[in-house]
């Protein structure tokens, strides 16, 4: 999926994912592909993305949104 | 004529002084590129945030009641007004420009609505000098804020100002700042900021770009639409419920806005600094070339007079 993941101060993460681990308010979720559309709140924690390429990427975040949109495609905004 | 040991001196100093703004200039204009783009960097996250927000207001046909009270209109007794002014001077016209707005502000505010409360806050150490000077209660400053503005600074300015609305201390929050246009312009402008508008906040984005300059071609290459149509919008899960997802969201907007406000006016004082010191040096040099006329000229004038003297002597002695 089409994974963006963006903070105040700069673009953690763009491009291709295979997955996309968070914690939300209502518990830890993995977003696949063509995950149904879904908007929610991000709790303290860290995000967890799997790239194409296999690499793993860790991002340490205090709060923030997620929303996967229906196109196969996700956004976070996250506040570090 | 002055004694060209005093003129000496004086040159002396012109030049010191036009060596000092000359490293002031420089100084600020790398600073003013880095604040650029240090707001710059925000804008793929605003972008993002907006269009959320934007998607969640059509997704819910939210009643009026059911909106969080950032975004509800409510009558309004009492302003807060946020004035945002540098810390250090020596900026040119960046600080009396935003107080000049806000007195001609200040003046209409009063014959058009003479039964409203008015209360103050000051950013930056100069605009809080203004208000004690002016008479005016703050209710709370916030300086110190350094070069460049980071999310951690702003967080309590606006933690402030949400719960004071919430609490119901102000109905409205206007805020008072520099606008940059360009490296060369800054304007003073005047922003409501409480209650929310989505076109309030919209703009403030789009605004983050210079006009013209290294960062203008931007936008043009990102052209981003803020308001989805109604066909894209999909069924979408909110978890855990769209109140409470808007009421942050509402939230963390505020906090954009304000963050994105300091920026700008961090830009646009060192854009005013470097103009003053570019205009300081350039007088300095000015200085600098009549004194040294002026020094040579005085120079010969003694030297000329010293001849005279010799020759009157040499010839009074030959009698």
């Amino acid at each position: 999926m089409k994974l963006s993941v963006y903070s105040l101060k700069n673009i953690l993460f763009q491009g291709e994912a295979v997955s996309l681990n968070c914690k939300t308010t209502m518990g830890e979720i993995t977003v696949l592909d063509h995950h149904e559309p879904l908007i929610t709140i991000l709790a303290e924690g860290q995000v967890k993305v799997i790239a194409k390429d296999g690499k793993e990427h860790l991002f340490p975040i205090r709060s923030g949104f997620l929303e996967v949109r229906p196109e196969n495609e996700a956004r976070c905004i996250v506040e570090q | 004529m002055e004694s060209p040991q005093n003129i000496k001196k004086r040159l002396k100093s012109v030049n010191n002084i036009g060596q000092i703004t000359k490293a002031m200039e420089l100084v600020s204009a790398t600073k003013m590129r880095k604040s650029q783009e240090i707001a710059l960097a925000s804008r793929p996250y605003s972008f993002a945030a907006l269009d959320l927000l934007a998607n969640l207001t059509l997704l819910e046909n939210l009643k009026k009641e059911e909106l969080p009270e950032l975004l509800r209109q409510r009558k309004v007794s009492k302003v807060l007004f946020v004035l945002v002014a540098s810390d250090k001077g020596l900026a040119g016209a960046f600080n009396s420009s935003v107080f000049r707005k806000f007195e001609l502000h200040m003046k209409r505010d009063e014959e058009k609505y003479p039964n409203e409360e008015h209360l103050f806050l000051a950013v930056g150490e100069k605009s809080s000098a203004y208000l004690t000077k002016k008479g005016f209660k703050i209710a709370k400053k916030f300086v110190q804020a350094g070069d460049y503005t980071t999310p951690e600074d702003v967080k309590p300015i606006t933690d402030f100002i949400v719960q004071g609305y919430l609490d119901k201390k102000w109905d409205r929050v206007v805020i008072i700042s520099t606008h940059f246009r360009t490296a060369l312009k800054q304007e003073p402008h005047i922003r409501r900021f409480l209650p929310i508008d989505f076109d309030h906040i919209a703009d403030a984005i789009r605004e983050i770009v210079p006009e013209r300059g290294k960062f203008a071609e931007l936008i043009k290459e990102q052209s981003i639409n803020f308001v989805p149509t109604r066909a894209d919008v999909k069924d979408y899960l909110i978890e855990p419920s769209a109140k409470k997802v808007l009421e942050r969201l509402v939230k963390h907007l505020c906090f954009m806005q304000m963050y994105h406000l300091v920026l700008e006016a961090n830009a646009s004082e060192h854009s005013a600094r470097r103009m003053a010191m570019k205009t300081a040096s350039d007088n300095a040099s000015d200085l600098s070339v009549s004194l040294n006329l002026q020094y040579n000229k005085s120079r010969q004038s003694k030297i000329t007079t010293e001849i005279s003297e010799i020759s009157a002597g040499a010839e009074a002695q030959s009698q």
